[in-house]
């Protein structure tokens, strides 16, 4: 039989099955098939089925309840990224350490290129890379725990009705809390979404979720330009970044991402206790790839930028004459509009690109000045007023995620190109955000 | 017997399926979790902000946005 007569036939056999049992055909098979069980059930079924699993019951009695519900979800929520930022920040400020003591004394090796090489661009990237390992692996036991406990799932269905209308899912939420500690974590978090559509839409938006490393700029910032509203000026940071998210995802599901939403027809499994080996065993199926993937990519980003940062020979690392200043003076009348329009400031932006607190690393190495006094030094030296310094925090909160995020991107969309248009995307939001703010905020302060 | 949308059964109600509704993906879904005509469902409880619901069917916990069970049609002794 050929393709056309095999459809044919089929077309044939399931207009005639209408005809008689007046139903369509994956009706009529489902329920031949559940007939067929419960038949053979009553057959072969001796004792009678349990008729509760009462613990599991009396568990979501609680869990899922009306006014418990969510305070217990965002508890919960909340006890997670405690224990994933709390307990890996000791071991995170190990592995710097001890990366900053080996880049130190690499930084000694002769000739000076090459003790440059090691400490600024190998050590310095292997660094970048191996400092995200504590978080990522304590979130994945996190979220093991989660999942093979049962409660995942109750925690999407206590969610969905938020999530559902920005266009999400219930399964979106977590990943966007775990985002306010690291986003490589949130996007990798993604994982648990079915539907494609809702996926790629909650790993796009993670990044607007301000993690941890942005707070230093704020801080450095809020506390020279924003001395009396220091952390009122901070928490603004979380909620823009909060209200640009469901923004974005609200645009995204509208335009290049449009389509049905994934459906909730799930199942609410019984509570399980986990086994340890199970939780260990999926903590690290996940985070082996993190290590292959992020590595590799960040690695070669790493060592590009420390080129440009050392080329032409004999500059002084990442000074002006480098080829990494020359391309920040180029850029930087692109920021203009948005009021921090200084050489020095695209160039911190350049680094921001590796990790965003590497903005105010930067910017103490131009001015060589100790961070004490670095608010102060941009404020004299770039003339910066309360309302640029605004304008430039929201710009690093929203512009493009650091290089191990976007390798991350990578890694989880299997996709280039979505890579790249996370990081253009968010680039353009942070520049229109920025000068909006710097453009309308003018018109009110001096 | 009154014929009722799964939406509409109050929590501890049950009801059996007449007739399950729904397009493409969604109706394929709801049969292969056990939702066909004749099932016993038992509504469980609506989530915490009104959706979605949680139902009880053939020994284990579903849940479903109202939009998805109100394709559904139980009837109700």
């Amino acid at each position: 039989m050929s393709r056309e007569e095999i459809l044919q036939t089929k077309d044939k056999i399931i207009t005639h099955l209408r005809g008689i049992l007046g139903d369509d055909a994956e009706t009529i098979i489902a329920e031949r098939r559940y007939g067929f069980i419960s038949g053979l059930l009553k057959d072969v079924l001796k004792k009678p089925p349990i008729e509760r699993l009462t613990l599991s019951d009396n568990i979501d009695k609680v869990v899922v309840n009306r006014w418990l519900g969510i305070p217990l979800f965002l508890a919960l929520m909340y006890g997670v990224f405690q224990f994933v930022f709390t307990l890996s920040g000791p071991f995170m400020g190990w592995i710097d350490q001890f990366f900053g003591w080996l880049g130190g004394y690499a930084s000694g090796v002769s000739p000076d290129w090459l003790g440059s090489l090691l400490a600024d661009g190998i050590i310095g990237g292997l660094g970048s890379v191996l400092i995200f390992i504590p978080p990522i692996f304590l979130l994945f036991i996190a979220i093991a725990v989660l999942e093979d406990c049962g409660y995942m799932a109750r925690g999407a269905f206590v969610m969905d009705r938020l999530m559902h209308k920005i266009g999400l899912h219930g399964r979106s939420f977590i990943p966007m809390i775990l985002g306010f500690g690291c986003n490589i974590p949130g996007i990798m978090a993604c994982r648990t979404i079915e539907n494609p559509k809702d996926r790629l839409t909650t790993i796009l938006i993670n990044p607007f979720m301000s993690c941890g490393a942005r707070l230093p700029i704020f801080v450095l910032l809020a506390a020279a330009f924003f001395t009396a509203n220091q952390g009122l000026v901070v928490f603004s940071m979380y909620i823009i970044g909060i209200i640009v998210a469901i923004i974005m995802a609200l645009v995204l599901r509208k335009s290049i991402l449009r389509g049905p939403s994934g459906h909730f027809v799930m199942e609410l499994p019984p509570y399980r206790l986990p086994t340890i080996i199970g939780v260990l065993v999926h903590m690290w199926e996940r985070g082996r790839l993190f290590l292959i993937k992020a590595g590799t990519i960040i690695f070669g980003v790493v060592v590009v930028v420390w080129l440009l940062s050392s080329l032409p020979w004999g500059v002084e690392y990442a000074s002006a004459e480098s080829w990494i200043g020359q391309i920040g003076s180029f850029i930087a009348p692109i920021f203009a509009p948005a009021g921090f329009g200084q050489w020095q400031a695209a160039v911190s932006l350049l680094f921001g690109f590796l990790a965003k607190e590497v903005v105010v690393g930067t910017m103490g190495a131009i001015f060589a000045v100790e961070e004490g006094i670095l608010g102060g030094a941009i404020a004299a030296q770039l003339g910066w007023t309360p309302l640029v310094a605004f304008a430039f925090m929201v710009f690093c909160l929203l512009y493009v995620p650091c290089v191990a995020a976007i390798g991350v991107i990578r890694g989880e969309t299997n996709s280039w190109k979505w890579a790249g248009f996370a990081a253009l995307y968010t680039t353009v939001v942070a520049w229109i955000a920025a000068t909006l703010i710097f453009q309308v905020g003018r018109l009110f302060v001096s | 017997m009154t014929v009722k949308l799964l939406t509409e059964l109050k929590a501890g109600e049950k009801g059996r399926i007449v007739k399950i509704g729904g397009k493409g993906g969604i109706h394929q879904r709801l049969l292969d979790m056990g939702l066909v005509s004749g099932s016993e469902v038992e509504m469980e409880r609506v989530a915490p902000l009104g959706d979605p619901i949680e139902i009880r069917v053939k020994g284990y916990n579903l849940s479903l946005r109202k939009e998805e069970a109100a394709s559904i049609q139980v009837e109700v002794a």
